[in-house]
């Protein structure tokens, strides 16, 4: 369960994200949809404790962003897109390893997860090898491996699909069907209108920094009379940039 | 070291050492630098000791034959050369030396007159320069020879014009010249690979791993930034010093190549060697916590390099003021100096000089220095808008 709490954050002028509230039941998939710089990813990196709220809070599995952020690092993977983020020079074996240390379990624990995830998602064939020659694909499997090797209950994504082929972005979404199937917590950050509408049970639609819209994807095309998510999108915010 | 800094040291190690770019920039170029200079050095040096040991190649202009010409040209050092264009041959280095002789040049000697000889060379030639300075030793020999001639002639023994017997003798143990040299370079060469060395991997695990956008999914770990940043903090260090290991050994290959190269048959002693590694591992550490920070700051790569190689420069400035500077009388106020300090220290006991006091001042200082940058790494590395600069 994530309950979010007035969040704010400024960068010295810059409102990057206002009063944000909202809360994502366990087992559900919340959408945060919204144009590049809305503040999606600030939004994530504070619920990640990355970065310090200027105001408000949030609770994460009963632990307070403020006060308990080593706890709740515990309860969350996080999975970027771009440009993923490993280490060329380690293996997947150990980018993976290294994640699950820092995670604080023992090698032995590691070894066994390690394998299981190297079978469910296909990466037997170069867990060994060095990572900086694979392909955004692989990397991103990766990645995957990596964002869920201490089993978390909370999992973030933000944007991971971009910059990925077709195939790749198959592999994330499924993984995302499978983490919700487990009863996974997500909040899953995207401006891709069709990701958010395969994927997600609710949508929040963040705007220059404020939360505009919260809603189930049915209860949104029953508000706004429209079937597609992209229309209800725009018209949404070309209403708050007149 | 908590578990999760043990963590990420052993991977920064490990991820450092497989760079190629840091192992060429860290190891390879410390190692190959110094015999590379010995090796150019001693094809220089080996040719201008070549040409001390020929006959200097003189031309000779001179209206009639005189006694000097005479004993010139039996003289095992001369060589002297016929030319029709003497100034020419200079010019093109066929003789090193003019040697124009003054009119009745006996015949002034005999009158006890002062007839001149003038010595053409080329000053910008270093063996035109060599050979004017092993022809005026010889010139005066033959000056020498006739004062002599004169005061026996009036009855007056030459030893009166040496009323003093100057005997010289070398107060140091071992290495004389060769360890004054040695601690010219060894003290400048152990600073700055100290400092320096670990630029190379501050570059990568700190801006390095901002580019990549290896940082962001770390700081989600349960460990706690203060873990991560010394973690990679130690690894720097650790590259700092195998990077001055690196310039050792090349180092003493170096004087293997050319044992002229700095100072033959110097030797250190444990006790030397124990307070060298002691202030040069306290550079390592003020100066790894620095390029750290710096390289945190920058947005990426590129932006740390250019930032980071100002500390070479800023680092050469005390390195060669001191160069100089004589080991055994090196004035107290530098002990206070940053850099010079730790030359000054590395500079003393290369030269027996133990002085603990100048020791203590100079960790003192060092460690002060270890303290602030730390804090100021720390506090970088906690600041958002350091860590999301980019």
């Amino acid at each position: 369960m994530i309950e979010i709490k007035k969040l704010s954050k400024h960068f010295k002028d810059v409102i990057a994200v206002d009063n944000v509230s909202f809360e994502v039941e366990e087992g559900k998939v919340f959408g945060l949809l919204g144009e590049n710089g809305a503040g999606k990813t600030t939004t994530l990196r504070m619920l990640a404790t990355m970065l310090k709220p200027t105001s408000g809070t949030a609770i994460i599995n009963e632990y307070d962003l403020i006060q308990d952020p080593v706890d709740i690092r515990g309860e969350i993977g996080i999975l970027f897109g771009g440009e993923i983020g490993l280490y060329d020079r380690l293996s997947a074996r150990e980018n993976i390893e290294y994640f699950g240390l820092l995670n604080g379990m023992d090698k032995a624990q590691i070894n066994m997860k390690i394998e299981k995830l190297a079978k469910d998602l296909e990466m037997e064939e170069y867990i060994d090898r060095k990572v900086g020659k694979f392909s955004k694909g692989m990397k991103q499997k990766v990645a995957i491996a990596r964002s869920i090797i201490h089993s978390p209950s909370i999992m973030f994504f933000d944007e991971p699909t971009s910059g990925l082929d077709v195939t790749a972005i198959r592999v994330v979404h499924e993984f995302i069907k499978e983490l919700r199937n487990e009863g996974k917590t997500i909040i899953f950050s995207s401006h891709s209108m069709n990701e958010v509408e395969k994927l997600c049970d609710e949508v929040g639609i963040i705007h220059k920094g404020k939360m505009v819209e919260i809603s189930s994807l049915e209860g949104l095309k029953v508000k706004y009379g429209e079937e597609n998510l992209e229309e209800i999108f725009v018209s949404l915010v070309g209403e708050k940039n007149e | 070291m908590n578990k999760f800094t043990r963590v990420v040291f052993k991977k920064e190690i490990i991820d450092t050492f497989r760079d190629k770019k840091t192992i060429f920039s860290s190891i390879i170029i410390p190692i190959i630098i110094f015999p590379l200079i010995a090796f150019v050095f001693g094809i220089g040096s080996s040719d201008i000791e070549k040409e001390s040991k020929e006959p200097v190649q003189i031309a000779i202009l001179s209206e009639e034959k005189n006694e000097l010409e005479s004993f010139l040209l039996n003289h095992k050092d001369i060589n002297i050369v016929k030319t029709e264009d003497a100034e020419k041959a200079l010019d093109k280095l066929d003789i090193k030396v003019i040697v124009k002789i003054g009119e009745n040049f006996d015949e002034k000697i005999q009158q006890g007159e002062k007839p001149r000889i003038e010595l053409i060379y080329d000053d910008a030639s270093q063996k035109s320069e060599i050979g004017k300075s092993r022809v005026e030793q010889i010139i005066s020999g033959y000056t020498g020879y006739i004062v002599a001639k004169r005061l026996e002639n009036a009855g007056v023994n030459p030893q009166i014009l040496e009323p003093i017997d100057i005997k010289y003798s070398s107060v140091s143990k071992e290495g004389g010249t060769g360890l004054m040299i040695f601690s010219m370079m060894l003290p400048f060469m152990l600073t700055i690979w100290s400092a320096v060395g670990g630029i190379p991997a501050a570059t990568d695990l700190g801006a390095g791993e901002k580019e990549r956008q290896t940082l962001e999914p770390l700081l989600t770990t349960k460990s706690s930034r203060m873990s991560i940043l010394m973690g990679k903090y130690f690894a720097v260090v650790v590259a700092g010093v195998i990077a001055t290991i690196a310039s050792l050994i090349g180092f003493l290959i170096a004087t293997k190549i050319n044992p002229d190269f700095l100072g033959e048959g110097t030797t250190l002693s444990i006790k030397a060697i124990g307070i060298i590694t002691l202030v040069c591992l306290e550079m390592a550490l003020a100066f790894s916590s620095i390029e750290l920070a710096i390289s945190f700051y920058a947005r990426n790569f590129k932006e740390a390099q250019t930032y980071l190689s100002p500390v070479s420069i800023v680092l050469m400035v005390p390195a060669y003021l001191t160069m100089f500077v004589d080991g055994r009388a090196i004035p107290r106020h530098y002990f206070h100096i940053p850099i010079i300090n730790t030359i000054g220290v590395i500079k003393e006991v290369i030269v027996s000089v133990y002085d603990m006091k100048h020791i203590l001042i100079t960790t003192g200082w060092n460690l002060l220095y270890i303290a602030l940058f730390l804090t100021i790494t720390v506090k970088m590395f906690e600041k958002e808008t350091v860590i999301f600069r980019n």
